[in-house]
């Protein structure tokens, strides 16, 4: 297969050099995933999704065309690569564009990345896992009027780029997603939450305890209530603390977003942006990390990247575009959601280091606030303004929970927010968005009714 | 692209299934975009394979292939048969899907084909947009202007004789421009986006759609963060038609009812609103980006009356949910791409006119926010809570529209929200959107006249 998706990928550059690109970088994916979903507590729908195709991006001089397809087939990527090439032919030239990465540096080993018990998971297993995940809400919510979704995924797959300049690499990977939502009412109230695994190890899934998780979490969030807003310390859990930051801080260290003016630290490289108590790396060469790899989408090698130190803002996140425009050392963070699309800039793992004490430990020392379990919402990125809904959020008094809250909004300036980050917790957790403690943000505005 | 199908369905059915349909499509996209002026991205792509689903007792199944020959339908009919009937002694209801059957050929008529249009004057266009905004004034420090069109022809088959194809054509215009001023930066978004071809791009309002927007992005240096607290608002058309949509549309979307995911579950025929208060999802509109004659599922499409007269009237239904629920299909399933499983969506929905005077409904309030615009929204149909931001408003002292305030967030349950709208305009717009559900994306337009809430949360910083 490796070999086959290579092979394709060589056709495909030398076919775009010969039609007149000076450069060009062939990305081809391929990959299999195998979904099982229930609602109402029971199987609903099985999903079997096979997908290859490529993308081409070729560049004239400083012009740069791209074009994708869904299959692997030699017409259609003929058609592709000639189109990507007709659209660079017409581009308006970059000047900022210097060159594809080239071939200079050697591959980290990044290990995890790939279980074959993932790949080769038969159907029926990964059937159980759903019905014991329902299961085990099912026993938490015992007596009560409930509805429980619930979600298995396993994909696999493998990528490689090739380009005209000597880079040519590919990889494999897997990981496996599961997850109960449940959904309980009461006479005059009805709420949901969630809790899922995503791993690149199957051995780690345990549908039993999210599935009571889950449970236990909806719970929770029956009989919300309004509170009387004002200033108060908002203590972020990991979801909610994933969310702004993996996404609301992340997007800001873009050296693009920086380098265009959209981010809202811009000009601030080697200030002290945030409390000293925040440090931040983006790791990509965690063993079996869900961001981890051993190169980028643009086939450059990855590696570790310190983000903040002692709240000094000491790294950006960079592909071979943004690196060569600043003159600086590319840090392996192009990312591409599959072959279907140019590389931008993310990040791998991104982390926040713990510091000491619970979740629990960081509520006992509120006297009066709130508790962001989730959240959905990212700030402005160009003013960092944040306004958060408490998607799940509970009233803190004298060190305890009282309640859940509703209709709650959480009013605060990124840049604020940073700075006054005063506890973070150790309760480590991996998120979609990133892997992160609880943290304090000492004060916020809150409006609530 | 019949017979094709045809070898699909008969294998599944052969495998021991009762239902089967197939989507096979060919998709075409174009997407340039400019960054201060020079190439940000030229991308062409194309999009062809089909999506099979197969159905016995209540189990489904999906399976997709890009295989389209005779021998990979075959293939594919029956694998995916093969995954429903490994599944169908673990479903929790026993139901059948039945439906109204269609065979038709549409084309869509446009006075400018999208390839009628050479690449280079598509990039002269989007050139003519990005310098537009820069040129509007020297604080706009950085621009971003995104072309984009998509051309499409879908074939859908089913088990119970539908046999439909489709046509769709969509272009769009994306204006993003930064102004800068000491270290006050704002950024805002404009767009046009119509079911056309690439005439809609030459219109007055579409070739100055870079002025509009940077002066609108210039406006904002000189707006304030408004201060948190409880305001009667007044939403005008684009972000009521993003709250119709959010807060209650997507509650109305069928496949809440068989998973028990929606507040409004026990509302059907009930009250929701106040009695001047209509919500409608409208698929039949000519030329609107959430437009179709038929949906994903080859059902003919109706409009839907959500909410009419202030009572919970007409869902949004897929084969399926209008087979399990026992009501008229009206052919909201949709999918993004062959990729995806139809679901019950929204196409154009909006609230519906109401008998006020737009300026009468700001100058008999003593002080409000007008929320304009928006950055972005969602909603939990579960929990029936939502929240939306505005990109801008403007407070009003006594019936006066003050200074201009930004980022301004709104949060309420659905429920208690609809029982507090007190006044609807006399007005109309609608504006072109993305909406996604599970993974999936479609086009969609929002809209409906201005209308005003009282005493709703608003978070500022």
């Amino acid at each position: 297969m490796k070999e086959r998706l290579l092979e394709i990928a060589e056709t495909a550059v030398k076919m775009a050099e010969k039609l007149g690109a000076s450069q060009a970088e062939a990305y081809v994916g391929q990959s299999r995933a195998f979904a099982i979903d229930a609602e109402n507590s029971a199987i609903r729908n099985a999903e079997e999704k096979r997908d290859a195709g490529i993308g081409i991006r070729t560049i004239i001089g400083k012009k740069i065309g791209f074009a994708f397809v869904t299959t692997l087939s030699d017409d259609d990527v003929r058609e592709a690569v000639t189109m990507s090439v007709k659209l660079a032919k017409v581009s308006i030239p970059d000047p900022d564009f210097v060159s594809l990465p080239s071939d200079d540096n050697s591959y980290p080993t990044v290990k995890g990345l790939f279980d074959k018990n993932i790949a080769e998971l038969p159907s029926e297993v990964t059937a159980d896992m759903i019905i014991r995940v329902i299961d085990a809400s099912k026993q938490v919510l015992e007596g009560r009027d409930y509805a429980i979704s619930a979600g298995v995924q396993s994909s696999s797959g493998m990528n490689a780029v090739v380009n005209s300049l000597g880079i040519s690499c590919s990889g494999a990977r897997s990981s496996i997603l599961l997850y109960s939502s449940p959904i309980v009412k009461e006479t005059d109230d009805q709420t949901e939450s969630y809790d899922y695994q995503l791993t690149r190890d199957l051995s780690e899934i345990d549908p039993e305890k999210i599935g009571e998780n889950a449970a236990h979490l909806t719970l929770k969030l029956l009989g919300p209530k309004t509170i009387e807003g004002g200033e108060m310390p908002v203590v972020f859990a990991p979801l909610g603390a994933a969310t702004v930051i993996g996404h609301g801080f992340a997007g800001a260290v873009s050296a693009e977003e920086v380098q265009k003016g959209r981010s809202y630290i811009s000009d601030a490289f080697g200030d002290t942006i945030a409390s000293e108590n925040l440090e931040i790396v983006d790791d990509a060469l965690l063993t079996a990390g869900l961001g981890s790899r051993s190169f980028d989408a643009e086939g450059y090698p990855a590696q570790r990247t310190s983000i903040i130190e002692k709240g000094v803002l000491k790294g950006l996140l960079h592909n071979s575009y943004t690196a060569n425009k600043d003159g600086v050392q590319n840090t392996g963070n192009a990312s591409r959601p599959s072959y279907a699309g140019l590389p931008s800039i993310s990040t791998s793992n991104f982390i926040i280091s713990p510091g000491k004490g619970t979740l629990d430990d960081l509520v006992s020392e509120i006297d009066k606030g709130v508790l962001c379990r989730n959240t959905a919402d990212r700030p402005n990125m160009t003013t960092g303004d944040l306004s958060a809904m408490l998607y799940e959020g509970f009233y803190i008094e004298r060190g305890e929970i009282k309640h859940p809250v509703k209709n709650t909004l959480v009013g605060i300036n990124m840049r604020d927010l940073l700075q006054r980050i005063s506890r973070v917790g150790s309760d480590t957790t991996t998120t979609l968005a990133m892997i992160t403690p609880s943290f304090v943000v000492e004060s916020a505005t809150v409006t609530s009714g | 692209m019949e017979d094709l199908a045809q070898a699909a369905i008969d294998a599944a059915l052969k495998t021991g299934v009762s239902f089967a349909d197939i989507r096979i499509e060919n998709s075409t996209t174009t997407i340039i975009e400019l960054n201060d002026g020079v190439t940000r991205q030229s991308m062409a792509s194309r999009m062809k394979g089909a999506g099979i689903r197969a159905f016995i007792d209540g189990a489904w199944a999906f399976a997709q292939t890009t295989n389209l020959t005779s021998e990979g339908m075959r293939t594919t009919g029956e694998s995916v048969a093969k995954l429903a009937l490994a599944t169908r002694e673990k479903v929790a209801e026993k139901f059948v899907i039945d439906g109204p059957t269609f065979d038709a050929k549409v084309k869509l008529n446009v006075k400018k084909p999208f390839d009628s249009v050479s690449i280079e004057e598509k990039m002269g266009f989007v050139q003519m947009i990005d310098n537009q905004a820069r040129d509007f004034d020297e604080r706009i420090v950085s621009t971003r202007t995104i072309y984009g069109e998509l051309s499409s022809e879908i074939f859908i088959a089913n088990s119970l004789g539908t046999r439909i194809a489709l046509q769709n054509a969509i272009p769009r215009v994306i204006s993003i421009p930064t102004a800068k001023e000491g270290p006050n930066r704002q950024r805002i978004q404009q767009s046009i986006s119509f079911r056309s071809g690439f005439e809609e791009m030459e219109t007055e309002e579409a070739q100055n759609i870079g002025t509009k927007a940077a002066k609108l992005a210039i406006d904002l240096l000189a707006s304030k963060s408004a201060e948190g607290g409880i305001y009667d608002v007044v939403l005008d058309p684009a972000l009521n038609g993003v709250v119709t949509h959010e807060a209650f549309g997507h509650a109305t979307e069928a496949d809440n009812w068989p998973a028990h995911s929606t507040v409004l579950e026990e509302k059907i025929n009930e009250k929701v609103g106040p009695d001047y208060l209509s919500i409608s999802d409208d698929p039949t509109l000519t030329g609107m980006r959430g437009s179709t004659e038929y949906d994903w599922e080859g059902t003919k499409t109706k409009k839907r009356r959500m909410v009419k007269d202030g009572i919970l009237t007409d869902l949004l239904h897929s084969l399926e949910t209008s087979s399990r629920l026992e009501l008229e299909p009206n052919g909201a399933a949709r999918a993004q791409s062959f990729m995806h499983v139809p679901l019950p969506r929204m196409s154009n929905t909006f609230m519906e006119p109401g008998d006020w005077d737009v300026d009468e409904l700001i100058e008999d309030m003593k002080h409000g926010i007008l929320l304009c615009s928006f950055n972005y929204g969602y909603t939990q149909s579960a929990k029936g809570q939502f929240m939306f931001q505005a990109s801008h408003g403007y407070m009003i002292e006594n019936g006066e529209k003050e200074t201009m305030v930004r980022d301004v967030s709104l949060a309420g349950n659905i429920l208690e929200v609809l029982a507090k709208v007190d006044a609807i305009g006399k007005d109309f717009e609608l504006e072109g959107g993305t909406c996604g559900k599970d993974g999936q994306s479609v086009p969609i337009m929002t809209g409906g006249p201005h209308a005003r809430i009282r005493q709703v949360p608003v978070g500022g910083m």
